[in-house]
């Protein structure tokens, strides 16, 4: 279908995209990447008055080395996290994540902001994102604010995000000493599909045992799940005792619904599936290296 | 065959560079001054009475030209409101009621498109939602909502003369055919194999969707430049529609970009039509690729199969298959035909009973898709010929191969089959997957099996094609054809067989496009039949063309016409190319100028017998048949149930190969698209709503999708009446494709699924209940 029409408002600030958004109230929409919110108003599933177009804002796409990790702006595209020499150094957890969205097509286009901003049950960048413990600025009419990942997603299709603000970047802190991180996207389908269900871990070792495991999900729940509860492996062997624990608590955690990528059953059966594979992946890893 | 200059030959295609090189036409690229574009309102109840629309305000909106409802239509004089090529059963617009959500109500012509999109926001309809029937098993008990009160049958193909009006039920057509004494046979039985399969609704997916423009030229003739693969058909269909004289519709089409069956019939061309004879302008309708999901499927198909086993073979078949043809029939009657008397398989079987039901239901109607149907049925007997073997201790290569039918041999129709190389088929597909060969042993969660799967299809007979070849003074040559170029490579092939027959090179060939004004009668570009009937005819033209030119050549060097051959643009004696003429030198002799043509036209039209409409029994049921094997090998993960096709071999009896490469990539493409059919490509519906109708959620295989190794092998038994022996291609890779995946699933895992697609999960679900045990938590071990 087309578009109804509507104005490309350009602003060349952020200060200046609030205020048009904050002025225009429910008629206007920000617009990153376009890649989702186009797909919609061609749909007219939402009709927008004006568009305030983020690309216009200069600044806003840098990747950049910080002594405590990395920081990404909200309008970096996919395929430059994806390609970031920085990223794939430091994070290479991140880039794979980025790299396996949709194709190449829709990463060259959306943007980092746009992704986490449209909060999609299933996207593949935020259990990435949570197990390394990313935090986002965002900027609005009342100001900045820090959010840490963790409490961006409230919902299905739903952010921490107030009328008229912004997510600016995201910042993600260094990989700890010793650790492994991995991300497993499971498409039941079609390669080329959305995923059924992706698994996000991060082991941390000490002496020849576990210090810490991260584990984080998408598309078993209305939003992407960063699992709690997990320090009890602390200074265990991941052996078969502490996995079927793991699994206990994981299970409790999520609560899949049925799509066309699989039923309730067989999420929680491929969530088990996939964290054993994580897990055996980042645990063969850290022993070899 | 004997000195042949070029059909034989695997030349390149002649529509590639301009395809790849962004240059052919299509019609959604086609402006005209003034155009107007469509938008249309589709029901979003499956099944409804409109009680009122009020269209007011988006007529008022500036730039709309006009909005249409179907009461409109109905009230026109002299239009008739329905179209159909089984039954007058599908209205131009929605009139007093809707069949399915998505059934178009409003039409809107604006100056664009987006402009009409806004009008039809404007528009508000008053529905009264009635009882509506989703499943096809449902829809035929007494009890079930009536999609339509009565049945009007069209008289547009001969081979559809037998269709009756019928009132009072959602079967729309029932097929019969009865051989030998099927009831002794089950009583007499060693055992007897009962089993149910479906097979879902689907979509075809071309790269173009649906598009048509419709204009009056200076003489108020009606043009309709539209992506059809049936010219000729949608002429006939808006003459009968609007009574317009044939002489006054000029249809064209250019190149497709695909159709897969999608495209036959009509489909927007009797609303453009009407749309351009009211606003008096040029008016195009293309639809979204939303649209195009809700316009036409494959049909959905629940088949049951019983057979009889005596001493290790199969004495008798009963096959009860249920095609779920939608809100309108389309062409499901002759689906259900054509398919319906194959759907015992290609094998010697004494006692057969075939039900074959053709059956309204509220959902999106369905039409032929590559394959016509003989996919589903396939899938069924397919699969249970080869649970059958593994029953019985049989193997499944031998078990299909003793009674495969040999030459000479009769059909469950009575017909008795040449050109049929099936047993050369299932051999090629066995020996390439190195069948006989071990199975590789299990490794961590990966087991690995084989699948062979075989199967037949029979061509649409009778189907007439008509060809003029005019030849010019400097011996090249026009070909008139309405045989439609989808990408399957028809241009290329028609001109290699003229170009044979004239002796004359593949550039000295110009193949006309599609044109009602110029080119003759076509019945379809589909069912694998075009290399044949429009093959035959071009040749048997350019044979007219060859005898006139012989004749001349005959006189003027007395030798006798017997002894003349064509070729490199001349005709001479055979054995001795010097003593001859060039076209130019003949057409000097003939008509004393270089300023003519030479011109000749031929028609193919294989007739087919009459077919007892209580046994199904026919002399000759079709013209020819198409072999297919297709042979798999799968990994499949036991904790995910997720399939790897690791190879796939599409084995397809031709005929004679025209173009040896057009028929390999045939093979391959048709097999590749039921990759996706088979392992997870379904229109998910609940309460008749579409759930998937996009590319975002309906996938189809993608180049991540590709097996590791694909192959094609082609098996030529030549055709007697063929062109130069050839039969067809453009469906047999794809009919054994999924009942090969789901046995070579069995061979590894040990389960077996019934119902497409063999999704991961559904695999999953069959290990987890062989096992026993629900797996609980923590209790699948790495
Ligand atoms: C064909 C296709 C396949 C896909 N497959 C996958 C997949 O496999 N895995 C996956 O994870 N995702 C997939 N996606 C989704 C894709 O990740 C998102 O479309 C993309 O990330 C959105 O980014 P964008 O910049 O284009 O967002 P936009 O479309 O511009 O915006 C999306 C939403 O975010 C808001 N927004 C944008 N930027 C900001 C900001 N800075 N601050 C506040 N709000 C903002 C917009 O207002 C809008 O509501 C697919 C998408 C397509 C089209």
């Amino acid at each position: 279908m087309t578009i109804r029409s509507f104005d490309l408002l350009q602003p060349r600030s952020l200060a200046e995209a609030i205020t048009l958004l904050v002025q225009h109230g429910e008629d206007a929409r920000a617009i990153g990447g376009g890649t989702t919110l186009i797909i919609l108003m061609k749909q007219r599933a939402l009709q927008y008055r004006y568009l305030v177009d983020l690309q216009s804002i200069p600044g806003l796409n840098q990747i950049s080395k910080e002594p405590e990790g990395v920081r990404i702006g909200a309008l970096a595209t996919h395929r430059s996290v994806e390609l970031s020499p920085v990223i794939r150094e430091a994070l290479p957890v991140v880039a794979e994540a980025f790299s396996r969205v949709g194709n190449v097509r829709v990463r060259q286009t959306a943007s980092v902001g746009g992704n986490l901003a449209h909060a999609d049950y299933r996207l593949d960048p935020p259990p990435a994102l949570l197990i390394l413990g990313a935090e986002i600025s965002a900027m609005g009419p009342n100001g900045a604010r820090k959010i840490p990942l963790k409490d961006f997603f409230r919902g299905m299709y739903e952010t921490a995000l107030e009328p008229g603000e912004l997510l600016v970047d995201v910042k993600i802190p260094s990989m700890p000493a010793k650790s492994k991180a991995v991300y497993l996207r499971y498409s039941a389908m079609s390669a080329n599909d959305w995923p059924c269900l992706g698994v996000a871990a991060m082991v941390t070792r000490e002496n020849g045992r576990c210090k810490e495991l991260r584990l984080a999900l998408g598309g078993v729940a209305a939003t992407p799940v960063l699992v709690n509860g997990l320090t009890f492996v602390k200074d265990q062997l991941l052996d078969e005792d502490v996995m079927q624990q793991i699994l206990a608590v994981v299970d409790e955690q999520i609560s899949p619904f049925s799509d066309l990528r699989g039923s309730e059953w067989y999420k929680r059966q491929m969530t088990q599936v996939f964290i054993r594979r994580a897990i055996a992946q980042l645990d063969s890893q850290l022993i070899e290296g | 065959m004997a000195n042949l200059a070029i059909v034989g030959q695997s030349v390149y295609r002649t529509d590639a560079n301009p395809k790849v090189t962004g240059r052919a036409l299509h019609v959604g690229n086609i402006e005209m001054p003034g155009m107007l574009h469509v938008a249309v309102l589709r029901s979003p109840y499956p099944h409804a009475r409109i009680r009122h629309i009020d269209k007011s305000r988006a007529e008022a909106l500036a730039g709309v030209a006009v909005v249409l409802t179907g009461a409109e239509i109905a009230k026109m004089p002299a239009v008739d409101a329905h179209f159909g090529p089984a039954f007058r059963d599908q209205p131009i617009l929605a009139v007093e009621k809707v069949c399915y959500a998505g059934d178009p109500v409003v039409a809107v012509a604006a100056v664009d498109k987006r402009l009409a999109e806004d009008a039809l926001q404007l528009v508000e309809v008053d529905y009264e939602p009635l009882p509506a029937v989703f499943d096809v098993l449902e829809a035929v008990t007494p009890e079930s909502a009536l999609v339509h009160e009565q049945h009007r049958p069209a008289k547009a193909f001969a081979d559809l003369a037998h269709v009756q009006a019928g009132r009072q039920s959602n079967i729309c057509y029932h097929f019969k055919l009865r051989t030998g004494d099927v009831e002794r046979a089950f009583a007499e039985a060693d055992r007897v194999f009962e089993d149910t399969f479906s097979s879902p609704a689907a979509q075809h997916v071309p790269m173009e969707p649906h598009v048509t423009l419709v204009y009056l030229d200076e003489h108020e003739r009606l043009n309709v430049w539209t992506a059809s693969q049936s010219p000729s058909y949608v002429r006939t269909e808006l003459s009968a529609t609007f009574g317009i004289p044939m002489n006054r519709i000029r249809v064209r089409v250019p190149y497709l970009g695909g159709g897969y069956g999608a495209k036959l019939y009509a489909k927007l061309e009797p609303l453009v039509t009407i749309l351009a004879l009211i606003t008096k302008k040029p008016v195009r309708y293309a639809l979204t690729r939303e649209e195009e999901f809700l316009t036409i499927t494959k049909h959905k198909v629940v088949t049951r199969i019983q057979t009889a086993i005596k001493d290790g073979t199969v004495t008798a078949r009963k096959c009860e298959v249920y095609w779920d043809t939608g809100a309108y029939a389309e062409i499901g009657p002759r689906i259900g035909h054509k398919s319906g008397y194959t759907s015992a398989g290609p094998y010697r079987i004494p006692n057969v009973c075939i039900d074959s039901y053709c059956v309204y239901t509220n959902r999106v109607p369905a039409g032929a898709f590559r394959g016509f149907g003989v996919p589903q049925v396939i899938w069924a007997y397919d699969s249970q010929t080869d649970m059958i073997a593994r029953a019985i201790g049989a193997d499944p290569v031998e078990f299909r191969l003793k009674p495969a039918l040999d030459e000479g041999e009769p059909f469950a129709t009575g017909t008795i089959v040449r050109s049929f190389g099936i047993k050369e088929a299932i051999r090629e597909a066995a020996q390439a997957i190195e069948w006989s060969k071990p199975r590789a042993a299990p490794s961590g969660t990966k087991s690995r099996g084989k699948g062979i799967a075989a199967g037949v299809k029979a061509v649409l007979t009778p189907s007439i094609s008509g060809a003029i070849v005019i030849l010019n003074a400097d011996g090249t040559a026009n070909v008139l054809s309405s045989t439609v170029e989808m990408g399957q490579g028809s241009e290329t092939t028609m001109g290699q067989i003229v170009a044979e027959e004239l002796g004359i090179s593949l550039e000295q060939v110009h193949i006309v496009q599609p044109d009602t004004d110029a080119t003759p009668y076509d019945t379809i570009t589909a069912g694998s039949r075009s290399t044949y009937h429009m093959g035959n005819a071009a040749r048997s033209a350019a044979a007219k063309i060859k005898a006139e030119l012989c004749e001349v050549v005959a006189a003027r060097l007395e030798v006798a016409a017997d002894d003349l051959v064509a070729g490199k643009g001349r005709i001479f004696v055979r054995g001795m190319e010097e003593r001859g003429m060039t076209v130019g030198e003949i057409f000097l002799a003939k008509f004393g100028s270089l300023g003519t043509t030479l011109a000749a036209e031929a028609v193919c039209q294989p007739a087919a017998s009459h077919m007892d409409p209580e046994t199904g029994q026919s002399e000759k049921c079709t013209e020819y048949w198409f072999p297919s094997a297709t042979a798999a090998e799968v990994e499949v993960d036991t904790e995910t149930g997720q399939v790897k096709v690791l190879q796939l071999v599409s084995v397809g009896d031709t005929g004679t190969s025209i173009n040896p490469r057009h028929c390999e990539q045939q093979l391959l493409g048709a097999a590749l698209t039921h990759l996706g059919l088979t392992l997870f490509e379904e229109m998910v519906f609940d309460e008749g709503q579409l759930v998937n109708g996009s590319l975002l959620d309906y996938q189809i295989a993608s180049f991540k999708d590709m097996p590791e190794s694909v192959r094609p092998i082609v098996v030529q038994v030549p055709h007697e009446d063929g062109p130069f022996g050839a039969k067809g291609a453009g469906e047999t890779g794809a009919l054994t494709v999924a009942p090969a995946i789901a046995n070579a699933i069995e061979d590894a895992v040990g389960v077996r699924i019934c119902d497409l697609p063999i999704t991961a999960e559904k695999i999953l679900r069959a290990l987890t209940d062989k096992e026993g045990t629900a797996v609980s938590i923590g209790s699948t071990t790495s």
